[in-house]
């Protein structure tokens, strides 16, 4: 009797799994369902949330204004999103689901460059464009993919008009320091700075990679001090920048500018540090200014009200960058008059629009191109400060002592 | 054997292995990723199991695989027989020259060094350029699911197999006499340290196959997927829930538990990773000898059983 | 300023702050046989709870410490008693595996209850230091450093010269002959690991104010505490002031002399290494 329940047992799990394999969902007669597989539990959860949030936010307002329009017939756009629990091979199985067993039209990105590298690889085995907003590395694009776009600007542009600014500023910093975490987003960025800062005529004086998550920026810190460091430029992400500047407060180091890839534009991250974010600089592709104007939520200022009555707290570039999404797939269906995955891709790279992101236009790679500008925290809030080329306002320069604060 | 169980397993051995043709896409994916586990627990349970000594650390062997085959394909474009060769040649330097110290210590020792040796290796691959270093290496698309669940497959049926064949061979019994009473298994002549470094090389040869075969399926690995910690516990766990120290066992425990945690993947997705925790206590507090020993015992002790397991080992 | 000089006080500090992480997971490890592989995910709910007494009742992270150090020490006790008890006479490895299972649960519990979003405890001197001959001293990492050496010792000498102390080891060495001796094991027991618990708890305040918090940090901190605890010997509490000051020294000088994404190797390495040539630790007794 026990041989056959010890026998029967791996039957009885399979049974239990094939039982998951209940008819493929297909989409309700007008539908078209978008399918995501987002970061909303584990360690960037935190920036995962804003992708949920930006792709409800956008297919309820899209809806709301009257659907989408498909040779004639009107169509309501649905969403399907799993939670991948930031792990990668999650993340690649479900959006295999989300394609062969959900059976959505088309897909939308997960946050962050290593999980739109892996992701991707589904959309291009299947054929279903992905329209993401959280993966800028150079990699993404360089692999003669047809099927993924991305809205965030390229990685190793990041620091570009930091640069441009760096060389306009008095007095001008000579010795800087580039800090970057070792994964493909990050590194992507300080391959890409490396020949900005030379073109510039500025010497790197300290070019050290360190690791993901990495909590101890002591022994970094006290480089940069006993080199006289003028700038440090930190390609990092949250949690290590955030780290990064309490440390430089304990340690006393203030160099004179110090600009980071992340965590400036974030509300959460100005509010942990309180007072001693002050005099940071970032960079952001995206303001929330009413001169980006778009179809559905009007222009930029509108639609960051709008996310705030909702959400209770501060869109950011990747807010903007996940609705954009969601608006270049609608507005690719449209001009393609269908929903084959072809068809729609094809219009996707020909995408040329204003949306509140900004202008949506792909490079042959599949890459959004746009500038980024230099931002700095002043009196608490994200000041623009510089556009590429000119200032827009003055830049607290250079930054005091932290015992002169 | 029981003559109603070979053709028992023989019916289940094809079900399986004509899934591709009536399972759906996600079902083949599960699969494969099922039968990963499951050869993972299996190659587990050699050293864990029946050696008794726990290895918190397979995933170096199973990293080791991964990027034997995405160095040969990637960096030096060689076939994939080729990278799942190397990844082996990996594994079995590595439990050599690591096995025979590292073997020498007891218990919890061992299992932390196993799971210290599994972290140094994923800082060291996430600084070696040729692995490429923290980023990682993309392998070349390869859209066929059913082949790498048939591969799958029949490396889970090798680890199978390897474990029957241990259960009635001299090298089986020596592992069992260490388990049970390593100084003792030295008087009576046993080669202990050679045995034992044997056993961690054959779970590392098993370990190292599944992540060849996970990297080239999923076409992408970096240090922290490829040398997953998670994935130590996941196959302990899957292997102690089956019964550790048995043939079915870990199979069992893998399909069992992987079943139960992707239905909750898709289904009430915050509560997915809660359930794996869950069910280690729950596990370990009522049945710590897995479920082919409840399945043994309970028909004659019925629910005392895990009563009995408390009453065992509670203060 | 001396570089060098001021990279080895950094490390030197560093490793105070590691000394009192892993007190808690010595003190239970050494003396109950108990290995906790949830100890980091212990420090990252202390950090909460110190959070929660900064944020909401304005308590200062060290006066909060004991406040801190109570709740853990119930919450301890109570996981003793109710889930750890049961298994206390079960192979090792049981131990090991329900501890890693606890581990998992409270994280995702932590995401549930605290969400993803990470949180410091910022009072109004974190940032401030001293200057002594050009090396710069973060003064909360100072203070940290100080009362992780005043915590070992009050637990060498609680071990070693109170009463209770002693039941503990007597309990720990030979279970029947205690309890002939009138001792209630089951309690001492909890006790004990309620005192581990309490110190990740005091650790994680501590590391809250000069790190940031998310439900996610516990994995790295448990291994941090584990090398700490076999590199400096479980034989004896000051172990971990040994094991924290030689990983502190070796992370901050890999990092100088040959990179940053190496400091994870040499630690682990020398952990493995340690292990394998001498698992007793630097204090322990090789016997």
């Amino acid at each position: 009797m026990h041989t056959l329940l010890r026998d029967g047992l791996p039957c009885a799990a399979l049974a239990l799994a094939l039982s998951l394999s209940s008819p493929a969902s297909h989409a309700a007669g007008n539908e078209i369902v978008l399918g995501a597989s987002v970061q909303l539990t584990g360690p960037v959860a935190n920036t995962g949330r804003y992708y949920k949030d930006a792709y409800q936010l956008a297919v309820d307002q899209i809806n709301r204004k009257g659907g989408v329009q498909v040779g004639g017939k009107k169509y309501t756009l649905a969403l399907k999103i799993y939670d991948n629990q930031s792990d990668v091979n999650l993340s690649v199985r479900q959006y295999t689901q989300l394609v062969s067993k959900d059976k959505v039209n088309f897909l939308l990105g997960p946050f962050a460059s290593n999980f739109a590298l892996a992701d991707s690889a589904v959309s291009e085995k299947y054929q279903i464009p992905m329209v993401q907003g959280g993966g800028a590395s150079d990699q993404i694009f360089s692999r003669g993919f047809k099927y993924v776009f991305g809205t965030l600007a390229p990685a190793s542009n990041y620091f570009g008009s930091t640069i441009a600014m760096l060389k306009q500023l008095k007095p001008a910093p000579a010795q800087i320091a580039l800090l970057y975490a070792d994964d493909a987003f990050d590194v992507s960025v300080a391959k890409g700075t490396r020949p900005l800062l030379e073109k510039a005529g500025l010497k790197a004086v300290i070019d050290e990679r360190y690791s993901s998550n990495a909590s101890d920026f002591n022994t970094l810190l006290s480089q940069i001090k006993a080199k006289q460091t003028d700038a440090v430029l930190v390609a990092g992400h949250e949690t290590e920048i955030l780290n990064f500047i309490r440390q430089a407060k304990s340690l006393d180091v203030s160099p004179k500018l110090y600009s980071f890839t992340v965590g400036v534009p974030s509300e959460d991250f100005r509010k942990a540090l309180g007072a001693d974010a002050e005099y940071a600089f970032g960079m952001t592709a995206w303001l929330p200014s009413e001169n980006l104007k778009d179809d559905w939520f009007g222009d930029a200022a509108q639609f960051a009200k709008a996310w705030g009555a909702q959400y209770r707290y501060e869109p950011d570039y990747h807010a903007a960058s996940g609705v954009s999404d969601v608006e270049a797939i609608v507005k690719a269906i449209e001009k393609a008059g269908s929903l084959d995955p072809k068809a729609v891709r094809d219009a996707l790279a020909a995408s040329d629009f204003q949306s509140l992101y900004g202008h949506i236009a792909f490079a042959d790679n599949g890459q959004i191109n746009l500038d980024q500008v230099v931002i700095q925290v002043q009196n608490g809030k994200p000041a623009a400060v510089f556009d590429g080329s000119k200032f827009l306002r003055d830049a607290k320069y250079p930054m005091p002592d932290w015992s002169k604060r | 054997m029981r003559p109603l169980r070979i053709p028992l397993i023989l019916i289940v051995l094809i079900a399986l292995a004509l899934l591709p043709l009536y399972g759906s896409d996600t079902i083949v994916q599960f699969g494969i990723s099922t039968l990963l586990l499951a050869v993972l627990a299996q190659g587990w349970n050699i050293i864990g199991g029946y050696a008794g000594y726990p290895s918190f650390g397979n995933s170096a062997f199973y990293g080791l695989g991964a990027y034997g085959v995405g160095i040969a394909m990637v960096q030096w474009q060689l076939p994939f027989a080729v990278g799942l060769a190397l990844g082996v040649i990996l594994a079995v330097v590595f439990a050599i020259c690591l096995g025979i110290p590292v073997l020498r210590l007891k218990g919890h020792y061992f299992a932390i060094a196993t799971l210290a040796l599994a972290q140094v290796m994923a800082a060291i691959v996430s600084n070696v350029e040729l692995a490429g270093q923290n980023i990682g290496l993309v392998l070349p698309p390869l859209n066929d699911d059913a082949l790498f669940y048939e591969l799958s497959l029949v490396l889970l049926v090798a680890a199978t197999l390897t474990v029957w064949w241990l259960t009635r061979s001299r090298f089986g019994f020596g592992l069992i006499a260490i388990r049970e009473n390593e100084e003792g298994a030295v008087v009576m002549g046993v080669d202990t340290t050679r045995y034992k470094v044997l056993a961690f090389a054959l779970a590392g040869v098993f370990s190292a196959l599944a992540g060849g075969i996970h990297a080239y399926w999923i076409t992408f690995l970096d240090p922290e997927s490829a040398f997953d910690i998670t994935l130590n516990v996941k196959m302990i766990i899957m292997a102690v829930f089956g019964g550790p120290g048995t043939i079915l066992g870990p199979i069992v425990g893998s399909f069992i538990l992987s079943a139960i945690s992707e239905f909750l993947s898709s289904e009430v997705t915050s509560i997915a990773g809660l359930f794996f925790g869950v069910v280690i206590v729950v596990a370990v507090v009522l049945m710590p000898r897995g479920l082919a020993d409840v399945a043994r015992r309970f028909h004659r002790t019925g629910w005392r059983y895990f009563i009995e397991n408390i009453r065992m080992h509670r203060l | 300023m001396d570089l060098l000089l001021q990279v080895l006080v950094n490390g030197i500090l560093q490793g105070g702050l590691y000394a009192i992480m892993a007190l808690g997971l010595a003190l239970v490890w050494g003396v109950l046989n108990i290995v906790n592989l949830a100890h980091g995910a212990f420090i990252m709910l202390g950090a909460y709870i110190s959070w929660y007494s900064f944020s909401w009742l304005g308590l200062d992270p060290f006066i909060g410490l004991p406040l801190t150090a109570v709740l853990m020490f119930g919450v301890g006790y109570a996981i003793q008693r109710g889930i750890l008890n049961l298994v206390a006479r079960a192979p090792m490895f049981n131990t090991l595996l329900i501890t890693f299972g606890l581990e998992v649960v409270l994280t995702y519990l932590a995401q549930l209850v605290f969400s993803a979003d990470f949180r410091t405890i910022n009072p109004s001197y974190s940032g401030r230091n001293i200057d002594v001959l050009g090396v710069t001293i973060p003064v909360v990492r100072l203070a940290a450093s100080g009362l992780a050496i005043l915590l070992t010792l009050v637990m060498w000498r609680f071990l070693l010269h109170t009463r209770l102390g002693r039941a503990i080891r007597a309990t720990a060495q030979n279970l029947p002959a205690a309890r002939l001796h009138g001792v209630e094991p089951r309690h001492l027991y909890a006790v004990t690991f309620g005192l581990g618990l309490a110190l990740a708890g005091a650790a994680g305040g501590l590391y809250g104010t000069v790190s940031q918090i998310n439900p996610y940090i516990g994995a790295t901190l448990t291994a941090k505490s584990f090398a700490i605890s076999i590199i400096g010997g479980l034989d004896t509490p000051l172990g971990v002031i040994a094991g924290g000051l030689v990983l502190g020294l070796i992370e901050a000088l890999t990092t100088l002399y040959v990179g940053p994404t190496f400091a994870d190797v040499a630690s682990f390495g020398v952990l493995v290494l340690v292990l394998i040539v001498r698992p007793s630790g630097l204090l322990g007794r090789t016997a």
